[in-house]
């Protein structure tokens, strides 16, 4: 699917010089699987290097390189602490890597099975399709001026963060439907898995448009990353606006559309997911609702730009369980380091890694659950649901 | 049992990899040195597992290689025999203690510069250590044992005169404790009054043990630092205005380097040539004080000197902070923060490299001359950089290349280096962190009783000759 090689644009550059496994200037770790492993390949400075060892036939393309390879979490830390000037395309290389390795070698057995039930579920979890199902069942319109981009790990794993996006939805009346959503294509461009993602990118494209869509709003991280970085790529230019659910409640409290009534007690932090926020540069919208909730928040000390991935992204969770866990581990214990009793975040797949692996003395939940308990329609909205 | 599965049972599977990806990535470095894969690497935790590796290795007759982040700049972390061990000490990063009456810290050999700063900042903020111009990531044993320069040097010398002692699993598998710390744990106060052992691991490229803890000299954090810019002309007058300068006691450090280098940290894009008219050197000046009055009057003392007459046409420029910080922005700034962001000008391809010798003051100027002759001759960027030595009692110099690791450009740095190498000899320089074939042609000119000793301690040493051999070429 890669068109011009930022492998080979990027190939002499990197000395290993160390800075990419830090936090610059903070000197706090900052890359999960170097963390886990601890061996000079599990870092970006290592796995650029394997790159160009590949590339120049230094190296043979066989699954002895998968593990280094398919380790990262593609959380983009790395980018934000490189001081070099390939910085910015670290995360872009490691992907072009194993896309390459996918078709010489393969993909990783699980990194397959995900895919395989894309191709024939639409959903990298294999569960029976219905996305288009909740229109009904939700009463929402057909066509309608924002379409609901549910993402595949609300909508069959963590289905109370996808309930509660649609009753914010609804509290707000704001005008929105579902599509025949199919999986965004996040976790194959994620794992080299390319070939099939341009296809479901025109597929999703096409619901839109039918719908009569103008803007897709997402509660999923993962999702809003490959909805805004990769699809313009993909598909050309479109006319769609594509934003955070994150985003848009804080429109909907501050004009309004949703109040704000009940309390929720508590000392709470908020985790950035990678792919929202070093991927997407959103890291003060979900804030803004934290305030506008007026919570008690305290950050922990690796936030925004710099912040501990959950260990979930990239393929990690699937493919690599003990690392993805250890990973999640070591943000809980960053939250409970501040004292913490509570973890917010925006990121359906972040809230499933990092509760599996919580000893449950922190909650985790997603911003749009605590949105959903502690907000009501505004009061015209329930005049007219009464009348 | 093969080594690998010897390896498991001391380390766990987990830190033991004769994997590919592993043996790739610790055969070569960012430096024109030939790469060499080693057999498996191995990273172990404490003194016991490395004692028992040690014992591995003498049973099996398998070369050791010890590594931290392998940023040497001379390929000293590149195994020189096949089949080789590498032991990477990265876990090993504790900070032990940091002693405020005597004022140093007690190290394990992973910890880098910038954990040390950090750590100090927040637990002793009254200390300072001190650093390269290195990345903030590499090692500060490794460093103080490869007799490395830093941002206290022009003061105090080589970072390895900040090393009250050191504990070592030795090649045959003893613990032993260099200095003061043999009468106790908490006693690691300094080198002497005793036979100052440390001279057999200072120095030696991981040949003669493996360094498990060591003391290093803190100092108090001045109240008051100042810098200051200065740009000369011509190699001969900028080493001669240093040495005048440093004599006055009052700098604590000179980074003195080409101007290109100064442009690079400016934004200007590679390739970096000098212009005509432009001054050939910029040296940043430290200096310190527990109040104002005393750094603004070291800071007129060196104006009295940068500005005397006897200059001539090609006069000196002694330019305030003020105005750098008004021309370089944020940059300035971070550029005196030690650990510094300035090493990142260095970062632009995957290949580093450079000949750096220590030299007699009087050869400093005529050294510098003919390696930038070189330099230019070779075609790459001038990117000379020197520093005043110890109070002036030697110089530093080296000429550093930056430049993409392939095959045509790596042969034409090999024939540069050796170059300036050959060059910096005849001028008596003694070449630091010697990849093999600069070691050679030093010993080739060395006293052959030098290098006799140093065979034999090493074979006393190391019987069996495991620890890093062929390093040095010996
Ligand atoms: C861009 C750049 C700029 C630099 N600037 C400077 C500078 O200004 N001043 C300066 O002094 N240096 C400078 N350096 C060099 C570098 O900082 C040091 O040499 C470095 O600190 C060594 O640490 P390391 O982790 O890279 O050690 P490694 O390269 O891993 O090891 C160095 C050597 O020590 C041996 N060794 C490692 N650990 C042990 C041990 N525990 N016991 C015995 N032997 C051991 C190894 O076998 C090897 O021979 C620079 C490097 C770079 C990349």
């Amino acid at each position: 699917m890669t068109t011009e090689s930022v492998l080979e644009e990027w190939l002499h550059r990197c000395i290993r010089c160390s800075t990419c496994k830090y936090v610059f200037r903070q000197y706090s770790p900052s890359c999960p699987s170097g963390e886990f492993y601890r061996f000079e390949s599990y870092w970006a400075s290592g796995r650029l290097a394997l790159g160009r060892g590949l590339k120049m036939n230094e190296l043979d393309w066989s699954d002895d390189i998968a593990e280094a390879l398919f380790t990262c979490t593609t959380c983009g830390s790395c980018e934000e602490q490189c001081q070099a000037p390939h910085a910015r395309s670290i995360v872009k290389i490691i992907e072009e890597v194993r896309e390459q390795y996918v078709q010489k070698v393969g993909p990783l057995p699980r990194h397959k099975a995900f895919a395989d039930n894309v191709a024939e579920h639409h959903n990298p979890y294999g569960n029976t399709h219905h996305a288009r199902g909740i229109v009904a069942e939700c009463g929402l319109p057909t066509r309608a001026d924002t379409a609901f981009f549910i993402g595949c790990t609300s909508n069959y794993r963590e289905t109370s963060i996808r309930d509660a996006a649609i009753s914010i939805m609804k509290k707000a009346n704001v005008d929105f439907t579902v599509v025949d959503e199919h999986c965004c294509g996040s976790p194959l461009l994620r794992t080299g898995q390319t070939d099939s993602v341009l296809e479901l990118a025109k597929h999703n494209l096409a619901q839109f448009e039918a719908a009569g869509c103008r803007r897709i709003v997402t509660a999923c991280a993962g999702c809003y990353r490959t909805l805004t970085q990769e699809y313009p790529g993909l598909l050309g230019s479109f006319d769609i606006e594509i934003v955070h659910l994150s985003q848009m409640i804080k429109e909907l409290i501050k004009d309004g559309s949703l109040s704000i009534e009940s309390e929720f007690p508590g000392h709470f932090t908020y985790h950035d997911p990678c792919h929202l926020g070093r991927h997407g540069g959103v890291y003060e919208e979900p804030r803004d609702v934290m305030r506008l909730l007026r919570l008690d928040v305290s950050e922990m000390s690796l936030n925004r730009a710099n912040a501990w991935c959950c260990g979930a992204g990239g393929g990690v969770r699937s493919a690599f369980r003990d690392m993805a866990e250890s990973t999640a581990r070591e943000r809980i214990r960053q939250a409970e380091t501040i004292g913490a009793d509570h973890v917010i975040t925006c990121c359906p797949f972040c809230v499933n890694n990092l509760t599996s692996s919580s000893d449950g003395e922190v909650d985790v939940s997603d911003l749009v659950e605590i949105v959903d308990r502690m907000s009501v329609a505004n009061p015209r909205q329930r005049a007219r649901e009464s009348e | 049992m093969g080594l690998v599965d010897c390896l498991n049972d001391i380390v766990g599977p987990k830190y033991v990899s004769d994997r590919v990806p592993e043996r790739y990535l610790y055969s070569f470095d960012m430096t024109e040195n030939p790469p060499q894969r080693p057999a498996v690497v191995v990273m172990p935790e404490n003194v016991k597992e490395i004692q028992q590796i040690v014992g591995l290795a003498n049973e099996t007759k398998t070369p050791l290689v010890p590594f931290i982040t392998g940023q040497n700049v001379g390929g000293l972390t590149i195994p020189q025999e096949p089949d080789a061990i590498m032991v990477d000490l990265k876990r090993m990063d504790r900070i032990l203690r940091v002693d405020d009456d005597a004022m140093y810290a007690l190290v394990e050999p992973g910890v880098t510069f910038g954990h040390l700063r950090k750590f100090l900042d927040e637990h002793h903020p009254s200390l300072r250590y001190t650093y390269p111009l290195a990345p903030p990531f590499t090692s500060v044993v490794a460093n103080a044992l490869l007799q490395g320069l830093c941002d206290l040097s022009t003061r105090h010398g080589a970072m390895a005169d900040f090393v009250n002692g050191v504990e070592v699993v030795l090649p045959t598998g003893e613990v032993v404790r260099t200095g003061s710390s043999i009468l106790g744990d908490e006693n690691w106060f300094g080198r002497y009054p005793l036979p100052d052992l440390f001279g057999l691991f200072s120095g030696w490229q991981g040949m003669t043990g493996i360094v498990t803890k060591m003391a290093l000299q803190l100092w108090p954090k001045p109240p008051f630092i100042e810098h200051a810019a200065l740009f000369t002309f011509d190699e001969e007058a900028t080493t001669q205005l240093l040495q005048g300068l440093v004599r006055t006691q009052v700098l604590d450090d000179a980074d003195c380097m080409s101007l290109s280098l100064v442009k690079m940290l400016l934004g200007v894009p590679p390739p970096v040539h000098a212009m005509e008219g432009e001054p050939d050197y910029g040296t940043l000046l430290s200096l310190s004080g527990s109040t104002k009055i005393e750094t603004q009057q070291k800071l007129k003392t060196l104006r009295r000197i940068v500005e005397s007459p006897e200059h001539g046409l090609s006069r000196p420029l002694l330019i305030d902070w003020d105005a750098i910080t008004a021309l370089m922005g944020d940059q300035a700034a971070s550029w005196v923060d030690f650990p510094s962001d300035a090493f990142k000008i260095l970062t632009e391809y995957d290949g580093l490299t450079w000949v750096g010798t220590y030299i007699h003051p009087r050869n400093w100027g005529a050294a510098l001359a003919g390696g930038r002759r070189i330099v230019e001759k070779h075609g790459f960027e001038l990117m000379a950089f020197l520093k005043p030595m110890n109070g002036m009692h030697y110089g530093e110099f080296k000429f550093i290349i930056r430049f993409p690791k392939d095959e045509t450009t790596v042969e034409r740095v090999r024939l540069c280096n050796e170059e300036l190498l050959d060059h910096a000899l005849d001028q008596n320089a003694i070449p630091y962190k010697t990849p093999v074939w600069a070691a050679k042609k030093l010993i080739a000119r060395a006293d052959p009783e030098f290098v006799n000793l140093v065979k034999r301690i090493r074979e006393m040493l190391d019987p069996n000759g495991i620890m890093n051999p062929g390093r040095w070429g010996i």
